[in-house]
């Protein structure tokens, strides 16, 4: 007998309880500085950041489903929590770059705009 | 016998992984907050959400690595084998996440200091511009 099935319900259990919390954090901690890009347009920003929730519950999701299709056969008890293991510690890193990534891409965003984001045109 | 023995093993290295990064992250960004008020001058919204994307980060990266370097190859022989693997594991992960901990520091400081120097030149250059204040 082989324990692929427990595996399958159990990472998808926890990998989509993961996405959409980090998502819900990330939609609510992110309309600060997309308010901030979009110079304080309030409308806009929300249909935005629904969007982009939206996208990111596409993709993040989509990516989980798709790695189940190049699981091994999983045929003890240690290999299933391994296995859960290393499948979710792969999507975590993908999330973690990710979100350095979109940092890295806000700071160097509000720094060529002159938003109202940097120390700069704030006090000015 | 021995798969038994390998899963007692993640199940205790599991809880004491994800404790211990809870522990460093609270202790971290309860205290980054003070710099993040530095950093952004008062701006206390972009302080706030600014910390918990960090805070956010830094989970994420943590518990992906506790998670990724979960596997055990070698069998374990009894109770004295659970002792010596999972020691030097949560002894490596321990480290690491010291490492982190100085790493996050380092960016809150290097924040701190260029945001004071910038504010300075400000302040120099509103002076200049009105002598009279």
């Amino acid at each position: 007998m082989n324990y692929n099935v427990p595996a399958y319900i159990v990472y998808l259990i926890l990998t989509v309880f993961m996405i959409v919390f980090v998502g819900k954090y990330f939609y609510r901690n992110g309309r600060v500085f997309i308010l901030g890009l979009m110079k304080g347009e309030e409308a806009t920003t929300d249909h935005l950041n629904n969007i982009l929730l939206v996208a990111y519950y596409l993709f993040n999701i989509g990516y989980a489903f798709v790695k189940l299709h190049f699981w091994q056969r999983i045929d003890k008890l240690e290999t299933l929590v391994s296995s859960i293991a290393h499948h979710m510690s792969v999507l975590i890193f993908i999330l973690a770059s990710t979100h350095y990534m979109n940092m890295v891409l806000i700071w160097w965003l509000s720094r060529s705009k002159k938003s109202s984001l940097t120390i700069k045109s704030f006090q000015s | 016998m021995n798969h038994s023995y390998t899963v007692i093993a993640y199940f205790i290295y599991l809880p004491i992984a994800l404790l211990l990064t809870w522990y460093v992250a609270q202790t971290l960004f309860r205290n980054g907050l003070v710099f993040m008020r530095d950093i952004f001058f008062g701006r206390e919204e972009i302080a706030k959400a600014t910390n918990s994307l960090f805070k956010i980060g830094f989970y994420l990266l943590n518990i992906g690595f506790a998670l990724y370097i979960l596997q055990i190859y070698d069998t374990l022989n009894g109770v004295q084998g659970i002792i010596e693997v999972l020691s030097s594991k949560i002894g490596g992960f321990s480290i690491y996440l010291g490492i982190m901990l100085f790493f996050n520091l380092f960016l809150f400081f290097r924040g701190k200091k260029v945001a004071k120097q910038k504010h300075n030149e400000q302040l120099a250059v509103q002076n200049l511009a009105t002598p009279d204040k």
